[in-house]
């Protein structure tokens, strides 16, 4: 496999992953400012928290009121993570590889793509936005569908296995990280009351709020929220799960090299992190310490098979 | 679509209107409309169709080039739309018979322009004997003194041609173009036929029509063959410039098709005069390249150093023998359009043989009373730039105004040599479908056509049974390429 | 004269290149009055190298260096002896009888007598030929004197007039230029006239005996060939108006400046600039009174 072909199969999972995760957090969260009334004067904080964009939005927009973040979330070709942006930019890297993904695949995400470029700000207009937001959830959903079930489970499968896993592992610590942060400011609300609503939409974000249910039961808790979110090895959308995936495909990826290689360094540190946990020893030891260092630990990761397998110059 | 109606209130078959004309040569049906050898059974099925299945196949061709994908490319335009090439449905016939002196014609025209090449870049014995002259050939930017040197495998040069053919209002068939350095098209070729197999499957079978599939399989054999090391199992990649460039689908197509790495110059680096792709397991040789990029951007060290479309150091390579491409460096000297004057010597000088296919008369600028001659009758003559012209567009007398002719006149006075003269062929025609919207809806019309067959030179060559017919489908228009209006037809060369 | 040459050439990098890949035309040229009895090209960092004569049978040297590296040293070491030998017997003619032959040697000299990339036969190079075109009674060989030193008068030598882009048209504009645009400009007339000529990269060194005033003394120099009746491929240096002599150490020949630079390569980076500084130096050794016997096993330096 050549190694562009490998960046770009990479980079297209990866962005379409990024973009789901969004769509996810601005839907639950819209949801949920119209449900309750916000609680402070910036409602949308923590989601420009989550993504690191505070600075970025500063630049362009003057008040973050519903307009502005919807847009900048979602539509904003200047922001490089927005919605949009990561579809174009899905799409673009998918346009070079014609012949390594199904038609379906490249004709799905083509639609889509060409779909995003449609968007106005007058979508976001209630009630429009909420069928906006079940249309666009329907298609992530459609183009994972059609991933897993026409493309084989060959080496390119396994290139977007990465990108999707390392977005996934990233994205989940990330959101665990500033919604406890906001949530949560002191450690003895730990097992105390606490806003079921906002923690119910974090499992919601995650599609998790059934996995919970039928695990825990019904009475939310921050530890079974932590330990569902992080730990679980059977809920696809945890850390820990992800981490998994993320293991086999790159183990198939080295095991198909000429010449035995080392194993990761990096990925067998993060994987000892993970599977050696529990969710209330990390919550006692410190839950933004632990999650950091699932994020560097990506990060690193990510430069890893960077320098390894994708970097062609 | 609505049909016809007559007066009689029967619908009328689309053909019904269809006229030959004794000044062009039309394919399918003589002067007394009567078909063709070999068109009886085209002519019997499809021309008594009612417009109302005609319609139907049309519109099932549109969906199914959709669906294959077979487009030509608008990757760039905004909103992502990709065009089809155009194709019209009645299949251009020719007989085995025919084919035959074609298919002779073709392997002794493409064995004499890469021994051409092999001559000019080797020891040049065609110019010392002075049956080209040299000032010619030095004097065409195709020549690329960096070749000079390099001994491909097998002598080979030309690897892939696609002869540019046409038909005289005598029924012959001309070489109207040569194409050896990137000849595209033959992915429409075969595409074009597993469209007609589900289209007409009887009337194919029925007709016995010669294969085209092998194409991909013989390509590769050739590839193979070119292979330096004598390696059993060679490395084989295509170069492309990439999605952007508007034969990318044929590129992918082909790649497909033989199993082989498509690469792009980004892909490509040369180590100790030896080329490698990068893989993500490392570096993996390279024993053959088909590249489908120009020479100006095959290797940024000899040639445009700005190109990111190959790979810095690829002559070095080429010239250790260490790898091979397909075509060769340089090859475009035997598709200018002043040596074509000089092809049928060509084959006379390194085969010891006649001609089997005319060349269409070319009457070369930079001799002086040739040029009076034209000079005087320009509005007679088609008017050719070579490849020292830079640019310029091919003038059709006859159909151009006062303004251009005075321009081409001014232009072939102040660079004589930059231009080549012919006279006007009226290409054949060929019944075509015309939707012309109104209340009938669709009718046969002659259009103009032209045949490009694709011919490979391994270890020996190997002729595609069939080719592009390219048909122009505005009436009356001689120009039959994609960008232009153009359209394609199916190709049955029959069993003997 | 005996003459050591060291051509040392040095490319820093602001960020570091690699996959570098180039082609040095350094090794000075044989011919009837210069022999290259050493050559030596050092690299650092360190490559290996594979030679080839290209098309004008200029001996090329290319090397590869893939890993990164901040700077680039290439140094071009040769021992060279130059004799000045007898010319070949002048044939005079005149431009009426010489252009008899002009369609016979457009076939075998098309390279030197038709515009290349930095000789165009434009509408100014056209004025300016026409301004010096000869007589048909002229001698082809006064000629091509003539044009030299009209040209070496009508321009002034003067460096940062031109680019090393430049084509002939430049100088032309500018009135005044470097070495390289002084050849282009005399090759361009040459040509025009009907008598091949050729670009000649190489180095010109002190005289033997005397230091006397030179433009572009012990440096890199540009000057041209011109294929004259009898003579042959003749020498001639517009920069200093005059025909070339023993000083003059031919390196490579071409149509112009682009088939000939001393080095040519590309290689990546990830930005910044590249800066290049070139030494010359030309040392004369003293002169052996014996011919060097290379199965002697010791050379004796002569005195003096």
């Amino acid at each position: 496999m050549l190694r562009r072909i490998a960046s770009h199969l990479f980079w297209t999972a990866r962005n379409l992953e990024r973009a789901e995760w969004r769509a996810r957090l601005l839907d639950v969260n819209y949801h949920l400012l119209i449900e309750s009334p916000p609680r402070d004067a910036q409602p949308w904080a923590p989601l420009l928290a989550i993504f690191g964009e505070r600075e970025l939005f500063a630049e362009s927009y003057t008040t973050a009121d519903d307009a502005s973040i919807l847009n900048f979330f979602a539509l904003d070709t200047d922001n490089p993570n927005s919605i949009r942006s990561c579809i174009n930019t899905a799409r673009n890297n998918a346009i070079s590889l014609r012949h390594y993904i199904s038609s379906e695949l490249w004709l799905d995400l083509n639609t889509l793509y060409l779909n995003a470029q449609e968007w106005t700000p007058e979508l976001f207009i209630s009630p429009g936005v909420f069928a906006f937001f079940a249309d666009l959830k329907d298609s992530f959903y459609r183009l994972s569908g059609i991933r897993q079930s026409t493309i084989p489970r060959d080496i390119a499968y396994d290139f977007m296995q990465l990108g999707i896993m390392l977005e996934r592992t990233e994205d989940v610590s990330r959101m665990l990280d500033v919604k406890y942060h906001f949530l949560l400011p002191r450690l003895e609300d730990v097992g105390g009351s606490l806003d079921i609503l906002q923690w119910a939409a974090v499992l919601r974000s995650a599609s998790g709020l059934e996995a919970y249910r039928k695990r825990f039961g019904n009475s939310i808790r921050i530890d079974n929220v932590v330990e569902i979110l992080l730990f679980d090895p059977t809920f696809p959308r945890s850390a820990r799960f992800a981490l998994a995936m993320l293991a086999t495909s790159l183990n198939r990826i080295k095991g198909q090299a000429p010449e035995p290689s080392p194993p990761s360094t990096q990925l067998e540190e993060l994987l000892v992190l993970m599977n050696s946990k529990r969710s209330l020893e990390v919550i006692k030891s410190g839950l933004h310490q632990f999650l950091i260092q699932i994020q560097d630990g990506c990060a690193a990761l990510g430069d890893e098979v960077f320098q390894r397998y994708l970097k062609v110059d | 679509m609505d049909s016809t109606v007559s007066e009689t209130g029967r619908a009328v078959p689309v053909w019904a209107a269809y006229k030959t004309d004794a000044g062009v040569f039309d394919e399918m049906l003589d002067l007394s409309s009567q078909p063709r050898t070999g068109c009886e059974a085209v002519i019997d099925t499809l021309f008594s169709m009612p417009p109302a299945q005609f319609a139907e196949i049309c519109a099932s061709a549109d969906r199914m080039f959709r669906r294959m994908g077979v487009t030509f490319n608008v990757y760039g335009a905004a909103d992502g739309s990709e065009r089809i090439f155009p194709f019209d449905p009645i299949p251009r016939v020719i007989d085995a018979a025919t084919w035959g002196t074609l298919e002779a014609g073709l392997i002794q025209r493409v064995r004499a322009l890469n021994a051409f090449v092999a001559d000019v870049y080797g020891d040049g014995c065609i110019l010392s004997d002075g049956v080209v002259p040299r000032d010619l050939l030095l004097g065409c930017p195709q020549f690329r003194r960096a070749a000079v040197g390099i001994k491909p495998p097998l002598g080979n040069f030309v690897t892939v041609a696609g002869i540019d053919l046409v038909r005289g209002a005598d029924g012959r068939f001309y070489v109207l173009e040569d194409n050896v350095r990137t000849p595209s098209g033959v992915s429409y070729v075969i595409e074009n036929r597993v469209v007609m197999m589900r289209l007409v499957p009887t009337l194919m079978r029925a007709s016995r029509v010669r294969s085209v599939e092998r194409y991909p399989a013989d390509l590769l054999q050739c590839l193979k063959e070119m292979s330096p090391s004598g390696k059993s199992n060679p490395t084989i990649a295509l170069l492309t410039p990439g999605p952007f460039n508007s034969a990318f689908f044929e590129h992918v197509f082909l790649s497909q098709q033989m199993g082989i790495e498509l690469v792009e110059g980004v892909d490509l680096v040369c180590v100790d005069r030896k080329l490698y792709m990068k893989d993500v397991h490392g570096l993996r040789q390279i024993d053959v390249l088909y590249r489908r990029i120009d020479d100006d951007f095959l290797d940024p060290l000899v040639f445009r150093p700005d190109s990111l479309l190959g790979v810095a150091g690829l002559t070095a390579v080429l010239r250790a023998g260490n790898a091979a491409i397909a075509n060769g460096v340089g090859t475009g000297v035997a598709d200018d359009k002043a040596v074509y004057a000089y092809t049928p010597a060509m084959i006379r000088y390194y085969l010891a043989e006649e001609p089997i296919l005319p060349i269409v008369e070319t009457y070369l600028l930079r001799d002086p009373e040739v040029r009076e001659q034209v000079l005087k009758n320009l509005e007679r003559y088609v008017v050719k730039p070579t490849g020292a012209s830079g640019g310029y567009g091919v003038v059709i007398g006859p159909k151009a105004g006062e303004k251009e002719l005075a321009e081409t006149r001014e232009r072939i006075i102040n660079d004589p040599s930059a231009f080549i003269a012919q006279p006007v062929i009226a290409l054949s025609v060929h019944p075509t479908i015309i939707h012309n919207g109104s209340e009938s809806g669709m009718k046969l019309s002659p259009r103009h056509i032209d045949f490009r067959p694709f011919v490979l030179l391994g270890a020996k060559p190997r002729v595609l049974a069939g080719g592009l017919t390219r048909v122009a489908l505005r009436e009356g228009s001689l120009i039959v390429n994609s960008s232009q209006g153009g359209g394609s037809k199916d190709t049955w060369v029959l069993e003997a | 004269m005996l003459l050591r040459i060291c051509h040392t050439t040095r490319f820093e990098y602001q960020m570091p290149a690699y996959d570098s890949h180039n082609e040095v035309r350094m090794r000075p040229l044989e011919g009837a009055n210069l022999r290259c009895l050493e050559f030596d090209l050092d690299l650092t960092p360190d490559a290996s190298t594979v030679e080839y004569d290209d098309y004008y049978g200029n001996r090329v040297y290319g090397f590869s260096i893939h890993a990164p590296h901040p700077e680039l040293i290439v140094a071009a070491k040769s021992l060279v002896e130059c004799t000045p030998g007898p010319p070949s017997p002048a044939i005079p003619m005149p431009f009426g009888e010489y252009l008899l032959e002009d369609h016979a040697r457009n076939r075998t000299e098309y390279d030197f007598l038709n515009a290349s990339r930095h000789v165009p036969f434009s509408e100014p190079m056209r004025r300016f030929f026409w301004l010096a075109r000869p007589d048909p009674s002229e001698d082809v060989a006064a000629y091509a004197n003539r044009t030299v030193a009209f040209v070496r008068d009508q321009f002034v030598y003067e460096p940062g007039m031109t680019k090393v882009q430049s084509t002939a048209d430049e100088i032309l504009s500018v009135g005044g230029g470097v070495c390289q645009d002084f050849a282009h400009l005399t090759i361009g007339v040459l040509r025009l006239a009907g008598i091949p000529a050729r670009y000649v990269s190489g180095y010109l060194a002190h005289a033997a005996k005397s230091k006397a005033e030179t433009v572009g003394a012990q440096a890199s120099h540009a000057w041209l060939e011109a294929q004259l009746p009898g003579w042959g491929w003749t020498g001639f240096d517009p920069t200093n108006g005059c025909m070339v002599d023993e000083r003059h150490i031919r390196v490579a020949i071409g149509r112009d400046y682009s088939d000939v630079p001393p080095m040519r390569g590309v290689y990546r980076s990830h930005g910044g600039r590249q800066l290049m500084s070139v030494e010359l130096k030309i040392d004369p050794q003293p002169e052996l009174l014996r011919p060097i016997d290379p199965s002697s096993s010791s050379n004796q330096q002569n005195q003096q």
